[in-house]
């Protein structure tokens, strides 16, 4: 059993990855347009919007990085069983499931692109080629942060599962996180950029994204750039905190006591976050009443 | 009849042909790696993995016959529920023989499972449109189609790592313990929603979602085989990788030449169609 001391510098580090994976897993899922912004990525083409936006339609964002963390995992835990270092058997699993992520990325963008023949969207090469590393790079520094805290996780605070398992278990949930936070920023703010703050998506506008950018046409590299600077930190710190609330108090209280520290976190959380709304709602204006007469956006 | 419009798949092979290659060679592939046993190597675990891409064929060609009915963002939840049946039915079907409750030779292990797996899948079938009240026609079959690809699917990569499809002997410490059924499961999943999932819209075809399907197949294949260094012999690993490699590279390129040739165009760089262009 490691010392209480060492145990939180271990959480403290814990989270800290975690916040660099959560950032670097919404910020990838931006270049490509995954997740739930891809839906009006995907109808804008079908609406007479062409665009250079990439489609990576890979599936949703969970289980995406549930197979990216796992091959991750998996090539390490062969590596570190042949002793390799664990630095380099990390890296090297990380670098197998950035390269997973890159060729699904190839099939998911230009198989729904040709599948769009009908609506006339081109498929642009220097979108793949461009893209795509991007995508990789940042997919690389989520799977190494994930499989690196769930490798501490496993072999110095001795959870019981394996690490294939537990890296997939940390995948799923980073997936779920971005998905859930950074997903607003892009595909509410970013893609609908022209219309009223707050206004809404009507559905006349579905598919009318912003397809120009500050010069030229706009493109993932463009939308990455604008959700650095609040989206995929936010999730960063989202996940950072989830990582380290959850094994903070697993360190610091035992039995029951760790679940009702559980419990009073939750409730700390669910009490900040109707703070946050209502004074979002006093800030921003009341949500439109549709019976009671809607204000004009 | 198109994807967007919402209706029945069409165009290429026949759902029956495409069931019969599934289930045929899925179950082949994971009792070919019987012949580890009668020649006592482990090379033969290569037949578990190119069995597994047989099923994917079948899993990712079901999944784009039910998702044609408009199951837009219910494509990559169907895939996990495929692996989510085929995970109980296969672990199932494998231990009920093992356990000797009930006198069963060993050697119907998958058999069980497979009719297990379709036994849920008719059970999540009929719950989806009598109680979900989906009501799309063919969903009872697609479900139990699905979760059959699925069991098949993760025995036929289990039986790749492990060498053997026994339980207790192969598949509990070799992909159980190790933690590699996370990737089992998951590349399995992944492999089936994903093909008709990159290719949605209403110019899909058949061919280019099942090229999908098999260059992606091949591709956890080779990384099960390089799980598989650590649980049989490095040779075999190679074997397994390497007739991954290969299967993924033709196909990859099968899929590059037909979105070459299916396209509305495929430019190096250019400007967005103009507006007469569009008309």
């Amino acid at each position: 059993m490691i010392d209480p001391i060492t145990g939180l510098g271990l959480v403290a580090l814990m989270g800290a990855l975690a916040t660099i994976a959560g950032a670097a897993e919404d910020l990838e899922s931006d270049v490509g347009s995954q997740s739930n912004p891809n839906s009006q990525v995907q109808l804008a083409a079908q609406m007479d919007f062409p665009h250079r936006i990439f489609n990576k339609a890979i599936s949703g964002e969970p289980p995406a990085y549930g197979l990216w963390c796992a091959t991750g995992a998996t090539v390490a835990s062969v590596l570190l069983a042949q002793n390799m270092s664990v630095i380099f058997a990390i890296a090297i699993g990380s670098l197998a499931g950035a390269i997973l992520l890159g060729l699904f990325s190839v099939t998911a963008h230009m198989g729904r692109t040709a599948s769009q023949k009908r609506f006339k969207q081109p498929v642009y090469m220097d979108m793949v080629i461009g893209h795509v590393p991007s995508i990789m790079a940042h997919g690389f520094i989520a799977v190494f942060c994930i499989v690196s805290f769930s490798y501490i996780m496993f072999e110095i605070l001795g959870h019981p599962f394996p690490l294939p398992l537990l890296a997939f278990l940390w995948g799923i949930t980073a997936g779920a996180i971005g998905s859930s936070t950074g997903d607003v920023h892009y595909g509410a703010e970013r893609e609908f950029q022209n219309q009223p703050f707050g206004s809404g998506l009507n559905a006349a506008q579905s598919g009318n994204i912003v397809r120009k950018a500050e010069s030229g046409l706009r493109n993932g590299m463009d939308n990455v750039w604008a959700c650095a600077k609040f989206g995929g930190p936010v999730t960063g710190l989202a996940l950072g905190w989830t990582v380290f609330f959850d094994n903070w108090r697993s360190t610091v209280f035992s039995g029951m006591n760790a679940v009702i520290a559980g419990l009073i976190i939750v409730l700390i959380l669910i009490l900040a976050n109707r703070l946050v709304e209502v004074k979002a709602r006093k800030a921003y204006g009341p949500y439109k009443d549709e019976e009671g007469g809607a204000e004009p956006a | 009849m198109s994807a967007v419009e919402g209706g029945p798949a069409s165009g290429g092979l026949p759902p029956n042909t495409i069931i019969a290659i599934g289930v045929i060679g899925g179950l082949a592939g994971i009792y070919l790696t019987m012949l580890n046993q009668t020649f006592d190597t482990k090379i033969f675990s290569v037949m578990g993995g190119i069995g597994s891409i047989f099923a994917v064929v079948w899993g990712a060609d079901a999944v784009r016959r039910v998702c044609s009915y408009g199951l837009g963002t219910g494509v990559p939840s169907i895939g996990m529920v495929a692996l989510g049946m085929g995970v109980v039915a296969a672990i199932f079907g494998l231990i009920i023989p093992e356990t000797g409750i009930l006198p069963i030779p060993t050697i119907l292990g998958p058999v069980i499972s497979f009719i297990v797996a379709a036994l849920i899948g008719l059970v999540i079938g009929v719950m989806s449109n009598k109680i979900l009240k989906m009501n799309i026609p063919i969903m009872e079959k697609s479900m139990i189609e699905i979760a059959g690809a699925g069991s098949l699917v993760l025995m036929g990569l289990s039986a790749s790592i492990a060498g053997s499809f026994a339980f207790n002997d192969a598949i509990l410490p070799g992909v159980v313990s190790t933690g590699y059924i996370a990737i089992v499961f998951i590349g399995g999943a992944m492999t089936i929603l994903h093909p008709f999932n990159a290719n949605l819209g209403p110019d899909e075809t058949q061919y280019r979602t099942l090229y999908v399907a098999i260059e992606k197949a091949a591709l956890i294949m080779v990384i099960a085989g390089f799980a598989s260094l650590t649980v049989i012999d490095a040779v075999s690993a190679a074997v397994t990788m390497l007739v991954g490699l290969l299967i993924f590279l033709v196909y990859f390129n099968k899929f590059m030449k037909s979105v070459h040739r299916e396209a509305y165009k495929v430019v190096g760089t250019g400007l967005l169609p103009s507006a007469e262009e569009l008309e």
